[in-house]
């Protein structure tokens, strides 16, 4: 996937730069990427290695495995096979309650976590449904509070800050609801696990 | 914005309280689990390279410019303003260009106008699917996606449409 990913974004963008005469820059950029992604993995190595270190220790003190039970007649219909086998589910609960509670630095680490414990014993390579749904959730989650916004809107002195909350719920509870329902249908059709 | 400020270091309190009051040795379970969150963010550098040039090549050489003079008038017809289709753009590519594109739209239109409003809804109720996906599944070498990008990406279609009407009904 990312494969094509990356080929589509580079032809594309050697066609254009080659029509818009802005090869310069295209050439500029290749280097500018390399170094900046050393960077941006450089930065993620202390967030994720925080993350773990504390997950590790609610793991281990029974906190988090109380909460998913509690979560668990929701969860189920989420991620069924997770939460039928008992697979990852602490690390899916975790993941989600970071992304409710708007923590959006701890999503990606725990995520990453909750993935890697889900393809333990899978068919290698390919993507699980619960996989599926759990970057799905990454990508559309609902938050209590959209902090980011809200703090770029106030620096820029706009009148509505805190007013931008509420359609914000609705619209991000929607899309959540509509990418759940959709990556189910897609789950049932595809059929496997 | 008082409570979100809380969270985290609650959370280390807790923490911290545990350690301190507990005969197991927590301390070593922190470290170990930071130990494996090394591990993991060192292995997403080589797919993270390759999505971040990709992507650094794609706007520097002008075609998302190009491809939103194309398209936004016919996204002006059905409600989604001209002035947001940028960030349409640039939302599932980069956080650092959707930001810049935020904030350019901000300063053109002012930040209490519909499009600006929008442009708001839009960056927090969606994600960087491209790279999320890319970071979540190359951290375990996952590399059939099945079914994920088409509806990730339908989504996110909608939850651009959804921002615009709501921000007609609340501003």
């Amino acid at each position: 996937m990312l494969g094509k990913c990356f080929s589509i974004l580079c032809i594309v963008a050697f066609i254009f730069g080659a029509f818009n005469g802005s090869m310069e820059s295209v050439s500029k950029s290749i280097l500018e990427g390399a170094d900046k992604s050393v960077t941006l993995c450089i930065s993620l190595i202390g967030v994720m290695a925080l993350w773990n270190g504390i997950m590790e220790i609610l793991k281990e003190s029974g906190i988090i495995k109380r909460v998913s039970r509690l979560l668990t007649p929701v969860m189920r219909l989420v991620f069924p096979s997770a939460f039928k086998s008992g697979i990852a589910t602490e690390e899916i609960t975790a993941c989600i309650s970071a992304g409710v509670l708007g923590v959006s630095n701890a999503v990606t680490p725990l995520a990453i976590n909750a993935i890697s414990k889900m393809e333990r014993g899978k068919r290698k390579g390919v993507a699980t449904n619960d996989m599926i749904m759990l970057c799905m959730l990454g990508c559309a989650c609902f938050n209590i509070i959209p902090t980011t916004i809200i703090a770029i809107r106030q620096k820029m002195g706009a009148t509505y800050t805190y007013e931008i909350i509420v359609p914000v719920w609705i619209c991000s509870f929607a899309c959540m609801v509509i990418g759940i329902l959709l990556c189910r249908l897609m789950g049932k059709i595809n059929g496997d696990s | 914005m008082g409570i979100v400020n809380y969270i985290l270091p609650f959370i280390i309190f807790l923490l911290c309280v545990i350690i301190l009051f507990s005969k197991k040795d927590y301390f070593s379970f922190f470290l170990r689990g930071a130990k494996n969150g090394l591990d993991g963010a060192i292995k997403l550098l080589p797919s993270m390279c390759a999505l971040i040039i990709g992507v650094n090549m794609l706007l520097a050489s002008g075609a998302t410019e190009y491809l939103a003079d194309w398209l936004a008038p016919l996204f002006d017809r059905i409600g989604v303003p001209e002035d947001i289709f940028p960030l349409i753009i640039t939302r599932p590519l980069s956080f650092g260009a959707s930001l810049a594109t935020f904030t350019d739209i901000v300063t053109r239109c002012g930040v209490d106008s519909y499009a600006a409003l929008c442009a708001s809804i839009i960056m927090a109720s969606t994600d960087t699917v491209f790279y999320v996906s890319c970071v979540y599944f190359s951290a375990s070498e996952i590399k059939k996606t099945k079914y994920f990008m088409p509806v990730a990406l339908f989504v996110m279609a909608v939850s651009v449409f959804l921002s615009c009407i709501l921000a007609r009904i609340f501003f």
